[in-house]
């Protein structure tokens, strides 16, 4: 049994909006052997303030569904709207500006920039924005994670854990409305793990974000609002842990 | 593990398992060296097989262990009886004549030999139809005609064949073989038409060898005893007052000699600077490699393999793909060098040995093979540190190496820079070269650490400008990589500085195609027909005549000329006989100093010298110059100083002197003219064949010609070795770009999912290229620029004029460098195609 599923704050939030809505989604990629079908019609919706955990065995599309919804790849099928863009036929330029503007990735590879320390990378999407006073918002931010002694630590010299929490600053730091979330803590023991989960939650609620957090982490897919399982790109299963709603409206 | 055989045993499995793998990772590797190679195993091998062809010709090039030399009057016929006393004597007589056949008349250079020629070295005649005559054969008298054996030149511009017959002087001769080499070629000056060789006897009867003629006398002493240079004494010790000049085989083929240090020094720098941006392209190239397997070596190194068997398995490897690339390499340079040997030596009439080029290629491949192994130290070292934990993450940068293996790393290059410097045949200047490549790679380093430093202080707020300078502001980095690039641009710039400026200096010395035709051995009574035939044709014109006789300069002020000399560079005034004239008037040349005498000056000698004169002896007008002409000695008060061009064919003399008493004296004349069409020209030439069988035309328009070719080819091959320089360059900076891809890659994905667009990525790369390539282009042009000047100076003495392609190149060369870097860095790092991102993310 893992970490209880009440360990992880609920969401404050009073959801209405949808952040995501994927109609009918496809994606395939070219191979020498053919098109190969990643996702075959995948339909979800995601609100704001919601914890969506996705599930599936390795190779059944969920890193691919996390890419499309972060505008990182084209459907070749269906729609896809993230806060109101339709991503299908959107352009690179409103792509990346939708990245820019309201989107935070966090991947098991963590993607720091390895010449730049914790805070630079941090720093970099409110550089990214043009926003004033970024660096202080970025110190904040990793002091919010736990790292403000290690601000100026390049990735070589922290830790997985301590790595993976400065991707989640860098996710969180410019106030997204969607956060999407590759399995943040495969590659993390299981108290490291539970540690940036919690942080990532506790942001997401505070924030009233949407977060779509990929794992095959049962007791941390539990501690989601809800739970799609994918399988050889379709979703075949989907289960409504609590209603963030209800669940707001308690706390 | 424990114990040699268990280490030697997985060793080989690992390297038998990475061969049948492929060593296709090592192909840009092996490009670099081969190329590096291919350069240095080049001009090593040529350079090697032409100083060995000349040091150890020199006897066979002069003709005998000791050569004197007349011109217009042989020696006294008892100084050659005393000369004969001291060893084996032959006596060989060189003049320009013309050959006639029928209508057709060439200029030639005749030969006349006597039956101890050749007392060294063999001639090389050509295989008829009777098999191949020796000399002796082939100039003896048969059936009343004397023989003469011509080189095929010859043949071929008058339309004869082997068994024909033509007109020489007076005489008529039977062309017996054909000329392929002849030993003592070099020891002849500049030759205006092909080699006709005669007996003397025949010569003599022919009228070859009259007074009034321009010829060379040269007599060649072989030493009986073999003690050449008591021989040497002994001849110094006859020097008759008309003085003569002596030559031992050190001095022979000298002016080739200089051309050929010339020519090497110039390719071997260019060869060291290949060798300097080959290795760096090494370097780089072994570290892509390395960077590239730090998975695959920590994984070696997890499943129990200790550093020493890591670095045994990827020396190995490196080693065997150098071997590939200096193979490669070597092979094309033997190939090379063998074939242009061959030419060369032809040329020069040279007998040379393959194996000199063997030598050279073994030790250009052991300076390679120790430069390599300096170069891919730092690589190797850096493999050795690999931890196995690296396989867990996602490392692949290279750790740092061990300074003892940096140290010994550098220590391998200076060692093969020294290698480099040593097979050069100037060291001096070799080694300020490499000291000029050093200090061109401290200031290129001084300037990447300082742009760092001014980089890690600025922090801008846009992203591009961040990024960009983020990537700057690792001082070791930016200073490796402004070596990296800047290195190659500062050595490929001095060598295109350095070979425009020779192009310039070759170019420039072309002489200018006016007059179209030089007539020599006109006689005084052919004068005034010659005079009036071109005033008959509208298309002839700009006729001049001048007395065209031979002085030695033998004192100045009474001082012999040779203590008086204070130019050591101008010594060629005083090497034996100099061009010499006489003038009523002026002859048109600028004065610099004095004054013409009067037309009608009858007094004693007054002499007019030329500049070079001058500026040997520091002569004033007043001063007095003693010299022999046609045996006799004159002293004469110099009246003024000339200024020539040396530019043209019109006869150019050193002396001129007052007429009185040189007019009477027995000489030919030497008679310029123009023509506005070949045809007008090429009459001339017909009629004179004709009506003045004596006369030898030197037709200027094939001459200048020649030379052009002769130019052109060396620019075309001076062009092809910036040519491979450059090529060289772009692999090692291909080698330097791919050494960086993994990690841009890398950032461009972490930039790419914070929201950075590919144009931002793009520009960002650009703009921190764009600043090493713009460093590299100014800090190493400014270098180049230098090591061009210093080349062409104190390397090529020629005047530096690098021409806007020197300036431009660095230029060039920085953004080629930036932008290879940006767009690969940049635009190529970002992911982009279907599946392409996934991919990385997942990795």
């Amino acid at each position: 049994m893992h970490a209880p599923e009440t360990s992880f704050p609920p969401s404050p939030a009073k959801p209405s909006d949808v952040v995501v809505s994927l109609v009918d989604l496809r994606l395939s990629y070219p191979s020498p052997e053919g098109e190969i079908a990643v996702l075959r019609g995948v339909d979800l919706a995601v609100r704001a303030g919601e914890i969506v955990a996705v599930t599936g065995p390795s190779g059944s599309g969920k890193s691919s569904l996390i890419a499309v919804v972060g505008g990182l790849e084209t459907p070749t099928g269906g729609s896809v709207r993230v806060l109101g863009t339709a991503l299908e036929s959107a352009d690179e330029r409103t792509r990346t500006a939708l990245r820019r503007r309201d989107i935070g990735i966090v991947f098991q590879a963590y993607h720091l920039v390895p010449a730049m320390t914790a805070l630079e990378n941090v720093a970099l999407p409110l550089v990214l924005a043009g926003e004033e006073g970024g660096e202080a918002a970025a110190q904040a931010m990793l002091r919010e994670v736990g790292l403000g002694h290690r601000m100026s630590h390049r990735p070589s010299s922290l830790s997985g854990g301590e790595q993976q929490r400065v991707a989640v600053a860098r996710a969180f730091v410019a106030g997204p409305r969607l956060v999407l979330a590759d399995e943040p803590t495969g590659n993390l023991d299981r108290r490291t793990g539970e540690h940036v989960a919690q942080v990532m939650f506790s942001l997401t609620r505070a924030s009233g974000a949407a977060l779509v957090l990929v794992t095959h982490d049962e007791a941390l897919a539990r501690a989601c609002d809800r739970i799609v399982a994918i399988d050889e790109g379709r979703i075949v299963e989907e289960r409504v842990v609590r209603d963030p709603v209800a669940a707001g409206a308690r706390g | 593990m424990s114990g040699a055989s268990s280490g030697i045993s997985p060793l080989r499995r690992l390297v038998r398992a990475e061969l049948a793998a492929g060593i296709a990772g090592l192909r840009l590797f092996i490009a670099c060296v081969a190329i590096a190679a291919f350069m240095l195993g080049a001009v090593w091998m040529l350079g090697a097989g032409l100083s060995r062809a000349l040091s150890e010709n020199g006897t066979i090039m002069l003709g005998g262990d000791v050569a004197v030399e007349v011109v217009n009057a042989p020696l006294d016929a008892d100084l050659v009886v005393r000369l004969a006393d001291l060893g084996t004597l032959s006596e060989v007589s060189e003049l320009r004549s013309t050959a006639i056949a029928g209508d057709a008349r060439t200029p030639v250079e005749a030969k006349v030999v006597d039956d101890a020629y050749p007392l060294v070295g063999e001639i090389a005649l050509a295989q008829s139809a009777d098999g191949v005559p020796t000399l002796a054969e082939a100039l003896s008298e048969r059936e009343g005609l004397p023989g003469t054996v011509v080189e095929p030149a010859l043949l071929s511009r008058l339309g004869l064949s082997v068994g024909d017959t033509m007109t020489l002087g007076g005489g008529t001769f039977e062309i017996r073989a054909v000329l392929l080499r002849e030993p003592d070629r070099l020891s002849a000056g500049f030759l205006v038409g092909p080699r006709v060789i005669v007996s003397e006897a025949a010569g003599r009867a022919a009228g070859l060898l009259s007074s009034q003629g321009l010829v060379d006398y040269r007599y060649r002493l072989r030493a009986d005893d073999g003690d050449a240079q008591a021989l040497a004494a002994a001849v110094a010790a006859l020097e008759p007052e008309r003085g003569w000049e002596l030559e031992t085989p050190a001095d022979a083929g000298d002016r080739v000699r200089e051309t050929v240090a010339r020519v090497t020094t110039f390719l071997g720098i260019a060869a060291m600077v290949a060798l300097a941006i080959g290795l760096t392209g090494a370097w780089a190239a072994s570290r892509v490699w390395i960077g590239r397997r730090v998975r695959t070596i920590a994984l070696y190194r997890l499943s129990g393999a200790e550093p020493g068997l890591v670095v045994a398995l990827h020396g190995v490897l490196v080693a065997i793909a150098a071997g590939i690339g200096i193979a490669l390499g070597l092979a094309g340079a033997g190939v090379l060098a063998f074939v242009l040997m061959d030419l060369l030596a032809a040329r020069l009439h040279l007998p040379w040995q393959p194996a000199a080029l063997a030598s050279a290629g073994a030790l250009a491949a052991l300076t390679l093979a120790i430069g390599i192994a300096g170069a891919c130290a730092s690589a190797l070292s850096g493999a050795a540190r690999t931890p196995p934990g690296a396989a867990m993450r996602s490392a692949d940068t290279i750790p740092t190496p061990r300074p003892r293996d940096a140290a010994l790393g550098a220590a391998a290059i200076a060692a093969a820079i020294l290698l480099a410097i040593l097979g050069l045949p100037d060291e001096i200047l070799a080694a300020t070269a490499a000291f000029g490549l050093v200090l061109a790679a401290a200031l290129l380093a001084g300037a990447g650490w300082l742009v760092a430093r001014a980089a890690a202080r600025v922090k801008p707020r846009g992203f591009v400008a961040r990024v960009a300078l983020q990537g700057l502001d690792d001082p070791a980095k930016a200073a490796m990589r402004a070596v990296a690039i800047g290195i190659g641009i500062a050595g490929i710039t001095a060598v295109v500085g350095a070979q425009r400026s020779l192009d310039t200096a070759l170019r420039a010395e072309l002489p200018d195609r006016i007059p179209d035709l030089v007539l020599l051995d006109v006689q005084q009574a052919g004068i005034g027909p010659l005079t009036a035939r071109v005033e008959a044709d509208p298309l002839l014109g700009g006729l001049q005549a001048s007395p065209f006789m031979r002085a030695t300069i033998t004192a100045v002020n009474g001082v012999p000329a040779a203590e008086a000399l204070v130019r050591e560079d101008k010594d060629w005034v005083i090497s034996g006989d100099r061009s010499f004239a006489w003038a009523a008037e002026p002859t048109g040349a600028e004065l610099l100093g004095g004054a013409w005498w009067p037309v009608d000056y009858a007094g004693p000698p007054l002499v007019s010298a030329e500049e070079d004169v001058q500026e040997a002896f520091d002569l004033v007008p007043g001063d007095t110059l003693t010299f022999s002409v046609l045996g006799r000695s004159f002293t004469a008060e110099v009246a003024n100083i000339r200024m020539e061009y040396h530019r043209t064919f019109r006869p150019e003399f050193l002396l001129v002197a007052s007429p009185v008493p040189f007019r009477d004296a027995p000489h030919s004349w030497i008679v310029t003219l123009e023509g506005e069409t070949d045809a007008a020209v090429d009459a001339l030439v017909a009629d004179l064949a004709r009506d003045a069988p004596g006369v030898t035309a030197i037709d200027v328009r094939r001459i200048v010609d020649d030379l052009t070719r002769v130019v052109e080819g060396a620019g075309l091959a001076s062009l092809a070795i910036a040519g491979l320089l450059l090529v060289v360059g772009a692999l090692a900076l291909t080698a330097i770009v791919a050494a960086d891809v993994d990690s841009r890659e890398r950032q461009a994905l972490a930039f790419t999912l914070v929201g950075a667009s590919r144009r931002e990525i793009a520009a960002a790369r650009l703009a921190e290229a764009g600043t090493i390539g713009a460093l590299a282009a100014l800090v190493g042009g400014g270098a180049g620029l230098a090591g061009s000047f210093w080349l062409a100076s104190a390397g090529l003495r020629v005047d530096f004029a690098p021409g806007i392609v020197a300036l431009v190149l660095p230029l060039a060369l920085g953004l080629a460098a930036a932008l290879a870097a940006g767009i690969v860095g940049g635009l190529g790092a970002a992911p982009r195609g279907r599946g392409q991102l996934v991919r990385r993310l997942a990795g």
